[in-house]
């Protein structure tokens, strides 16, 4: 079994795709900026709930960064405060992803809490620096989501998670009026006639109730050539999904592979190596940062009855606690950010 | 010939100290009428031309901090205006900060000048819960969503800790609600969207069998939202706002069309059109998941320009059309995405038994009634 990260995929195809994409330059306007994801070739996926649309921004960042390095910001809420000229109860921090080839990090970030809040894009460096990416003049290419019309003040779908894999830009949200799931899967480059149809995914594998229930978070990875989404519901339960059945307009059931008990919502995810064997680090709101082994994850039999927390198994990394944003930094490390007070840091940490 | 050139030398030192010290008060003078001013938010270098920027930028020489400690400068622009160096912030300073501006001239002593953003006036709580739906005083055990309006917008990022679901002894029930940090708000701050954990909702799941389900039939609780919640100015809310329901039975039966009434308006008058549901329906999903269309196939495909209003609990829905109503066959086309008060669909219940042939989900995206118009 082979199981790497795509942003391998990504590494590798920099070379290819280093001219980068045929974005036309020009301003970009985001309503919001809350998820957000790395594609191919240093194309950064902003998920705009508010403006109901996915923006892909070339942010020009193809120099591969140092191996083995590391990155470390405390009070980073506190100095993007200060730089945006506000208080840090004023911001909030909405996503953090690391650059797979150039290890740069990007924030999304909200400048307000009210109505009239301004989203702003940072980017991180090794070295710490904070700066702000310009949208005044970018390559850019955006695609609105189907059936969230920005005309009805009322109905919005929130972006809970975005993700890039196999040519296809992966959006789970969240209605703020109906209940039921609502990925979608949009090619990439963003083509004007598919927008990308929703995919329905139910969760069944009780054996008997089934629920079209919405996917708050997920993560790409491949088994044996073979690219699947590794999903966890709002009710909690971890599933797989090959990506092969995300079709437009596809039923689609999860195999639930592991529940994670009660209260416990999953805020991020990744896959990675170490020693051989393969594992995914889980941030959670309640149970810390989990540690799952992601050997033979087809090969667990799914669950199908009502259980005590089970499934694959996993450990609680006791020494992170408070993180609230997890992704992968390099084969070595993970970054995150983290605090239990008003303070957070953004670091990387090892991956365990 | 013995020249003296003694006083000459001393004569010609003391022009040149003359000149140095002259060449020193004028550095001094420069110095002393070099100054950091802010007017309307923009810092400018009075008192020092500026030339070409330096080879790292004008930051190099001015940086604007906003705050204390370990702090990056300020984002901003710089330009020469009138040839004085002229830094404007990205962003407006919000009130209450400690701002300070340094200035470094090349070759020159630092200028640091401070300036303390006004705080601002204290803000008066006006900002209120204006509703929360559903309006009924008797919900199901598997109530899916509350809907909770505002009189004024508010800021985001802090729900959770201003939402608590009390049982009747007063004690809080644990995580009733799905916490999701991006918090599900519409477009203007006005509405928040309360879901209940589906965990605890949905059957067969571990967290529903570890925790029980948050609300217990026959009990009473209060959704209680707190007053020091902070609106979108950052003032706290008027009162603290208590809604108060008793729980009935678990309701898993899709809402059935054949069974909701319709009150038919009169032809050529704007009377509206009124449908009966025999239990409450979603809010939210009722602004626009029904809508009015003429015959099927004889120019009526569209739908009807009106109003809608929902009434009685939510188990009415009226329709006032903008034009009178014409003598003839109506439709009524309803979504089937549209819920009652658990999350079932028409013709679908939340958590389908697959067990259960006769909840086997529908296909269709809208059902119809039809109505006359006499």
């Amino acid at each position: 079994m082979t199981l790497r990260l795509l942003t391998g995929f990504c590494l590798s195809a920099a070379l290819t795709f280093a001219a980068g994409f045929n974005m036309p330059a020009g301003k970009v306007t985001l309503k919001s900026a809350g998820a957000l994801a790395f594609g191919p070739s240093g194309i950064l996926f902003v998920g705009d709930s508010v403006g109901a649309s996915i923006v892909a921004l070339d942010v020009d960042d193809r120099t591969p960064g140092d191996a083995g390095a590391s990155l470390e910001i405390k009070g980073v809420n506190e100095k993007i405060a200060a730089m945006l000229g506000t208080a840090a109860d004023q911001i909030l921090v909405q996503d953090v992803v690391v650059n797979p080839i150039s290890h740069n990090v990007y924030i999304s970030v909200s400048r307000g809490r009210g109505a009239d809040a301004v989203p702003v894009i940072l980017r991180a460096s090794a070295a710490g620096k904070l700066t702000e990416v310009s949208l005044d003049n970018i390559k850019h290419a955006s695609v609105t989501l189907p059936d969230s019309p920005t005309a009805d003040r009322q109905r919005v779908e929130t972006i809970t998670s975005l993700k890039y894999a196999d040519g296809r830009v992966f959006v789970a949200g969240l209605s703020n009026e109906e209940f039921s799931s609502s990925l979608r899967a949009i090619p990439f480059p963003f083509q004007t006639a598919d927008k990308g149809t929703g995919i329905e995914i139910w969760h069944g594998s009780h054996g008997r109730f089934e629920t079209q229930a919405p996917v708050r978070t997920f993560v790409p990875y491949e088994i044996n050539h073979k690219t699947s989404i590794l999903a966890a519901y709002t009710c909690t339960p971890l599933v797989t999904i090959p990506v092969s059945e995300l079709k437009s307009g596809a039923k689609v059931k999860g195999t639930t592979i592991a529940e994670l008990g009660n209260g416990n919502k999953p805020l991020d995810m990744i896959v990675y190596t170490k020693g051989g064997k393969h594992f995914i680090l889980m941030a959670n709101s309640r149970r810390g940062v989990m540690k799952l082994s992601g050997d033979n994850l087809e090969g667990y039999a799914p669950i199908t009855k009502q259980t005590e927390v089970t499934g694959v198994p996993y450990e609680t990394i006791a020494s992170l606690k408070g993180v609230q944003h997890l992704d992968k930094f390099d084969d070595a490390s993970a970054l995150v950010l983290m605090g239990e007070g008003a303070s957070l840091d953004l670091r990387t940490v090892p991956l365990p | 010939m013995v020249v003296n050139k003694t006083p000459l030398r001393i004569g010609f030192v003391s022009l040149l100290l003359a000149l140095a010290c002259a060449a020193q008060d004028t550095a001094i003078r420069a110095a002393q009428d070099t100054a950091i001013r802010m007017e309307g938010g923009v810092f400018r270098v009075a008192g020092w031309q500026a030339g070409a920027p330096p080879a790292a930028g004008w930051s190099a020489l001015l940086s604007v901090y906003a705050g204390v400690g370990d702090i990056p400068p300020l984002l901003g622009t710089y330009s020469v205006e009138a040839g004085a160096l002229t830094f404007r912030p990205r962003f407006f300073l919000s009130p209450g900060l400690h701002v300070r501006a340094v200035f470094q001239p090349p070759g020159g002593a630092a200028r640091e000048a401070v300036f303390e953003i006004p705080k601002a006036a204290p803000l008066e709580a006006t900002t209120r819960v204006a509703h929360v739906y559903p309006s009924a005083d008797i919900l199901p055990a598997n109530q899916l969503k509350f809907y909770i309006y505002f009189s004024a917008p508010m800021g985001r990022g802090d729900a959770w800790h201003h939402i608590r679901l009390l049982r009747e002894d007063g004690s809080p029930v644990a995580l009733p609600f799905l916490e999701i940090a991006q918090e599900l708000w519409d477009r203007d701050n006005l509405r928040l969207t309360v879901l209940f954990d589906p965990g605890r909702i949905k059957r067969g799941l571990a967290s529903l069998a570890e925790a029980g389900p948050a609300l217990d039939p026959g009990k009473r609780y209060t959704l209680e939202i707190s007053r020091d919640w902070l609106d979108g100015r950052g003032a706290v809310l008027a009162d603290e706002y208590r809604k108060g329901f008793r729980v009935g039975p678990a309701d898993r039966a899709p809402p059935e069309v054949a069974t909701w009434r319709v009150t038919a308006p009169r032809a050529g008058k704007t009377d509206a059109l009124v449908l009966h549901f025999p239990k409450p329906m979603d809010y939210g999903l009722l602004q626009h998941s029904i809508a009015v269309a003429g015959r099927a196939g004889v120019g009526g495909d569209a739908a009807i320009e009106g109003s809608v209003a929902v009434a009685s609990d939510e188990t009415e829905w009226r329709f006032t059309p903008r034009q009178p109503w014409t003598a003839g066959a109506w439709r009524i086309i309803v979504q089937t995405t549209l819920e009652d008060l658990a999350g079932n669909h028409i013709g679908r219940p939340f958590d389908v038994d697959t067990f259960d042939k006769v909840t086997q989900s529908v296909t269709r995206e809208t059902v119809e009634l039809t109505f006359q118009v006499k």
